[in-house]
C-alpha cells in the first residue's frame, strides 16, 4: 500500500440503528481511492446496514467521510450526488420502467444528454441481453440481467465510489461468477473505488485488495484480501473449507 | 396491595359511583347530553373494534346506527315488546354488516375503506324513499321509555340510567371479547395479514367478525339513540356522522376502550363548545385536533388521548411513575437518534418510504 | 335513440369530471401510496379562489388559471407540511390524516366563504350543436374534450419528459430512485401539486352546474374514488375509462331503470364497483400483485 494513497471513504466509530434497536456498534472502515474493499460476514452481521448508513438511509452517529468530508446526515439523494452510487440488496430495479428508462434514471442528474445516450448505447453493446430488451419492463428480466442492469445504472452517474450490496444474491453460481468477472474487468479498466458486501466470500475476496469481516455490528477482522483468504477462521466460516 | 393496583380498582369504581349520582342533581338537559355521550360511546366502541383493534377503517358506522335507530323506532311505533325492539335493532345491522363484509373484506385496506362509504351514501336516499317504514325525510318520532311510576325519578334520569346500564354491559362484553382469543386474532390481522394466514388465522373470517360486532354495537347504539332522543331520521345515517365518529375516535384513542368514551364526549360536546351555530368551527376543530393528535401522540393513530396521557405520566419523576403504575412509553434517550414514527416493532428495516417501494397493493 | 345518445354524451361529460378528480387520486396514490380523501376539498378551495378572483373583476379564464396555480401551491404545501409525516407509515394512519384534512378544509372554506351556494360562471358557451341529427349540449362536449386533452398532456408528461420519468421512478421505487440522486421529497410535492391542479380543473368545470359551496365535491369525490379503485388505483388511464363508464351508466340507469330514478343514481356505480371488485380485486385495469410477508 503506497503511503500516499488516500482513502476515498472513511468510517469512524459509526453507530446506527432502526428505532431503538442499534445494529452497528462502532464500525470503522476505510476504502482506498481506486481500491476495492470487501465487507464480509454472516447474515445479520450488519453489512447491509453499513452501506445504508453510508448512503444516509438509516440514521447514524460517528463519522462517515467521503474525500475527507463528513457526509453523515445527508439525504440519500445528496450522497448520490456527491458521487456515491449504491446498488442496494435486491438490486432496486425500477420494475415498471423499461430497461432504457432505468439507465436514464441512473444518469438523471447529468447535464450532458448526448453523452448519456452514448453511454447507454455502449452498455447495450456490451450486454446484448439488455440491449435486446431496451424497451421491455425491467421487472421481466432475469436475476442476473437485473444485476447487470443495476450495476450499469449505478455507473451511469459516473460515480467515484460504488457500493455493491450482495451482487450474487439469488443468482446461480455461474451467473454470480459472470457478474463478478464483469465487475472485476470494469474495475481494472476504470479504477473505480468499490465497497462490496458479500456473503459469498470467495468471489468478493478475489475481486478485492482489502477486506473486513463483520460480526454482530462490529468489524471482527480486517486485513488485505490475500491475508484474510488465508486465515483459517475465514476459510472455515465463509469459504466452506 | 400497592398503590397502583389500588388505583386500578378504585378509579373505575369511583367513576361508576360518580356516574350514578350525577343525574340526581343535574339538569334534564345535562342528563340528556350525558345520555347521548353514552349512546355515541357505544357506537364508537363498535367502530373502535373494527377500525382500531382489527385495523379495518370503516366509514359506514353511521349507517348501522341509523338502521338500528329505525328498527327501534319502528318496533316502538308498532307496539313490539322493548326487548324485541332491542334485539332487532342490534341484530338487523349485524346481519347487514356481515352480508356486506363477507365479500368486502377480500379487498385490500384502501379499497375496503372506499367500499364502506357505500353504506351511508346509499342508506340516506333509501331511508328517504321508504317513508312508510322510516318516516321519510322528516323521520319518525316516538314517545316511549317513560319512567315507571313509583321510582321517584324523572324521564331524563330514568333514560340516563337505562343508557348507563346498557352501555356498561356492552362495554364489559366488549372488553371480554377483546381480551380473549378474538381480540388477539384481531391484533394479528391488524398488524400483518400475511403473517396471520401463516399462523392459520383466517384474516377474512376475523374481519367479518369485526365488522359484524361493530355493526351490532352500532345498531344497539341506534336503539339507545331513539331511547334518548325519541326520534330517528336520515340525518343519523349520513356520511358526515360517520366521519365525525371516526375523527372523535382518533382523538379519544384506538388502543383502549376508554378511548371510545372520550370519543363520545368529544362527539357530543365539540359541536356545543365550538358553536353549533357555525358548523365550520366544529369542523376546523375536529380536523385540526385529529391532525395534532396524529402528529404528536406516540403510536400515531392508535394512540389518542389515552396514550398521550400515559406518555405524559411516563415523564414524571420515578416515584410518581411507580405510584401510577405506568410503563414509561418513551424510554431513556437511545444511543441513536430515534426514527420518526416507529409505531411498533418492524420486521424489516423501514425504508425511506415503505409506501412506494414495498407498499401493499389494493390487490 | 337520440335521447340515449344525448344521455351518453352527458354521461361522458359527468364522467370527465369524475375522471379529472380520479386522475388526481391516482397521481397521489402512485406517488405516496395513500388515498387522499381530501382531494375533493382541495379542489373546492381552489374553485373558491377562482371565484373570489373573478368576483373581484378579473376575466374568468384568468381567474381559472390563477386558481390552478394556487392549487399547485396548495397541493405541494399539503404534501410537505401535513402528509410527509405519514408517508411510509401504516396506511390507516395516512387515511385518517387525509380524512382529518377533509374535515379541516371543509371548515376553513366554510368559515372563509360561508355555506351559501354561489353561482359560478361556465367556461363554455351554453347552447347546442346538432351532429348527425342528434342535439348535443356544447358544455358537455367541451368538458369531455378538455379531459381528453388533459389525459393526452399527462401521458406526454409522464412518458416523454425528464420530470415525468422522475415521477414514475419515484412511484415505482422511491428508495431506489433516491439512490440515483432523485430528490424524492421534491418530486412528491410535484405529484401532489399536479393532483391538486387536476382537482381544481374538475372544480371549475362542475361548479357552474351544481353551484359552488363547500360540499360541492362530496358526491363527486365518491364517484372519483369508485373510478380510481375500479381503474386499479395505479392506472391513470384506467381511472379515466372507469370514470366515463360510471358517468354513462349512472345516467342511463337513472333514466331507463325505473327503480333507480334520480336519488339512487349514485348507488349504481358504487354497487357496480363493489361487484366488480369481488371478481377482480385489482380493479378493471390494475395489476395483480402478490402480498409480501
Amino acid at each position: 500500500m503506497s503511503p500516499d494513497a488516500t482513502n476515498i471513504l472513511e468510517l469512524v466509530d459509526v453507530r446506527a440503528g432502526y428505532g431503538r434497536a442499534e445494529v452497528l456498534h462502532g464500525v470503522s472502515l476505510a476504502v482506498r481511492e481506486g481500491g476495492v474493499t470487501a465487507l464480509l460476514g454472516a447474515n445479520g452481521a450488519g453489512k447491509t446496514s453499513t452501506l445504508r448508513a453510508i448512503s444516509g438511509m438509516v440514521s447514524a452517529t460517528g463519522r462517515i467521510a467521503l474525500d475527507g468530508k463528513q457526509i453523515l446526515g445527508s439525504r440519500p439523494d445528496q450522497v448520490a450526488r456527491l458521487g456515491v452510487a449504491h446498488v442496494p440488496q435486491g438490486r432496486g430495479t425500477l420494475e415498471q420502467l423499461s430497461v432504457r428508462e432505468n439507465l436514464l434514471v441512473g444518469g438523471y442528474r447529468r447535464r450532458d444528454r448526448r453523452a448519456v445516450a452514448v453511454q447507454i448505447d455502449e452498455y447495450f453493446d456490451l450486454f446484448p441481453a439488455l440491449g435486446s430488451r431496451a424497451t421491455a419492463a425491467a421487472g421481466n428480466l432475469s436475476g442476473g440481467e437485473q444485476q447487470m442492469l443495476a450495476v450499469c445504472r449505478a455507473l451511469m452517474s459516473r460515480p467515484r465510489l460504488l457500493l455493491l450490496d450482495e451482487p450474487s444474491l439469488g443468482l446461480a453460481p455461474r451467473m454470480a461468477e459472470e457478474v463478478f468477472n464483469t465487475i472485476g474487468r470494469l474495475q481494472r479498466e476504470t479504477k473505480l473505488s468499490m465497497l462490496v458486501v458479500e456473503q459469498t466470500a470467495a468471489l468478493a475476496l478475489a475481486l478485492a485488495d482489502t477486506a473486513a469481516v463483520m460480526e454482530t455490528g462490529r468489524i471482527a477482522l480486517r486485513g488485505s484480501a490475500a491475508e484474510l483468504a488465508d486465515r483459517d477462521e475465514v476459510r472455515r466460516a465463509y469459504l466452506g473449507d | 396491595m400497592n398503590a397502583a393496583r389500588a388505583l386500578k380498582v378504585a378509579l373505575p369504581l369511583g367513576v361508576l359511583v360518580v356516574l350514578a349520582i350525577v343525574p340526581l342533581s343535574a339538569t334534564p338537559y345535562t342528563n340528556y347530553q350525558l345520555s347521548l355521550v353514552g349512546t355515541f360511546a357505544v357506537a364508537i366502541l363498535g367502530l373502535n373494534i373494527v377500525s382500531g383493534y382489527a385495523g379495518q377503517i370503516s366509514l359506514g358506522q353511521s349507517a348501522f346506527m341509523g338502521v338500528g335507530a329505525y328498527a327501534a323506532a319502528f318496533g316502538v311505533a308498532h307496539g313490539w315488546p322493548v326487548v324485541l325492539s332491542f334485539v332487532v335493532a342490534a341484530l338487523l345491522p349485524a346481519a347487514i354488516g356481515a352480508l356486506v363484509a363477507i365479500p368486502a373484506v377480500r379487498l385490500r385496506g384502501n379499497a375496503l375503506a372506499v367500499v364502506t362509504i357505500i353504506l351511508p351514501i346509499i342508506a340516506v336516499p333509501l331511508a328517504k324513499r321508504y317513508a312508510g317504514v322510516t318516516g321519510g325525510s322528516e323521520g319518525r318520532s316516538v314517545d316511549w321509555a317513560h319512567v315507571p311510576s313509583g321510582t321517584g325519578l324523572e324521564d331524563d334520569q330514568w333514560r340516563y340510567y337505562l343508557v348507563l346500564v346498557i352501555a356498561a354491559v356492552l362495554f364489559l362484553l366488549g372488553r371480554n371479547i377483546l381480551s380473549g382469543r378474538i381480540g388477539r386474532a384481531f391484533a394479528i390481522v391488524r398488524t400483518n395479514e400475511a403473517v396471520a394466514s401463516a399462523m392459520g388465522i383466517s384474516a377474512h373470517r376475523y374481519k367479518v367478525v369485526a365488522f359484524t360486532i361493530a355493526a351490532c354495537y352500532g345498531g344497539a347504539a341506534g336503539f339507545l339513540y331513539v331511547l334518548v332522543v325519541q326520534f330517528a331520521s336520515p340525518d343519523l345515517l349520513n356520511f358526515q356522522v360517520a366521519i365525525n365518529m371516526l375523527a372523535a375516535l382518533v382523538i379519544g384513542g384506538f388502543a383502549n376502550l376508554w378511548g371510545a368514551v372520550i370519543a363520545g364526549l368529544f362527539y357530543v360536546y365539540v359541536p356545543v363548545v365550538a358553536g353549533a351555530v357555525d358548523p365550520s368551527r366544529t369542523n376546523i376543530f375536529y380536523g385540526a385536533v385529529v391532525l395534532v393528535v396524529l402528529f404528536i401522540v406516540p403510536g400515531g393513530v392508535s394512540g389518542g388521548i389515552v396514550r398521550l396521557v400515559r406518555a405524559l405520566l411516563a415523564r414524571l419523576p420515578d416515584r410518581y411513575r411507580r405510584f401510577t403504575g405506568v410503563d414509561p412509553q418513551a424510554g431513556p434517550a437511545s444511543p441513536v437518534p430515534p426514527q420518526p414514527d416507529a409505531s411498533g416493532p418492524e420486521p424489516t428495516p423501514p425504508s425511506l418510504r415503505a409506501g412506494a417501494g414495498s407498499r401493499k397493493e389494493p390487490q | 335513440m337520440q335521447h340515449a345518445i344525448q344521455q351518453i354524451v352527458d354521461g361522458l361529460a359527468a364522467g370527465s369530471i369524475y375522471g379529472a378528480l380520479a386522475l388526481a387520486l391516482v397521481l397521489v396514490y402512485r406517488a405516496t401510496g395513500m388515498i387522499n380523501f381530501a382531494q375533493g376539498l382541495l379542489a373546492v378551495a381552489s374553485t373558491y379562489i377562482a371565484w373570489s378572483v373573478w368576483r373581484a373583476g378579473s376575466p374568468l379564464i384568468a381567474a381559472v388559471v390563477l386558481a390552478v396555480a394556487a392549487a399547485l401551491v396548495l397541493g405541494a404545501f399539503t404534501e410537505r407540511v401535513v402528509i410527509r409525516r405519514f408517508e411510509g407509515g401504516p396506511p390507516h394512519t395516512a387515511v385518517v390524516a387525509t380524512i382529518a384534512l377533509l374535515i379541516l378544509i371543509n371548515g376553513l372554506t366554510g368559515s372563509i366563504w360561508g355555506y351559501v351556494s354561489q353561482p359560478f360562471p361556465s367556461l363554455f358557451p351554453s347552447g347546442t350543436v346538432t351532429v348527425g341529427g342528434v342535439v348535443l349540449a356544447i358544455p358537455s362536449l367541451a368538458t369531455t374534450g378538455v379531459l381528453i386533452v388533459v389525459v393526452v398532456l399527462l401521458q406526454l408528461l409522464f412518458l416523454r419528459t425528464r420530470l415525468g420519468l422522475a415521477l414514475r421512478a419515484v412511484a415505482d421505487n422511491a428508495d431506489s430512485s433516491a439512490l440515483s440522486g432523485l430528490n424524492v421529497g421534491r418530486l412528491l410535492m410535484v405529484g401532489w401539486a399536479l393532483a391538486a391542479a387536476l382537482g381544481a380543473l374538475a372544480g371549475v368545470l362542475i361548479a357552474p352546474k351544481v353551484y359552488l359551496d363547500p360540499t360541492m365535491m362530496d358526491t363527486i369525490l365518491v364517484y372519483a374514488l369508485a373510478a380510481a379503485v375500479l381503474g386499479g388505483l395505479d392506472s391513470p388511464l384506467g381511472a379515466v375509462v372507469a370514470a366515463w363508464i360510471i358517468g354513462v351508466t349512472e345516467n342511463l340507469a337513472g333514466t331507463y331503470i325505473p327503480y333507480v330514478r334520480d336519488d339512487l343514481k349514485i348507488g349504481v356505480p358504487l354497487v357496480a364497483m363493489f361487484v366488480i371488485l369481488l371478481t377482480r380485486p385489482q380493479g378493471l385495469f390494475g395489476r395483480r400483485k402478490a402480498a409480501r410477508v
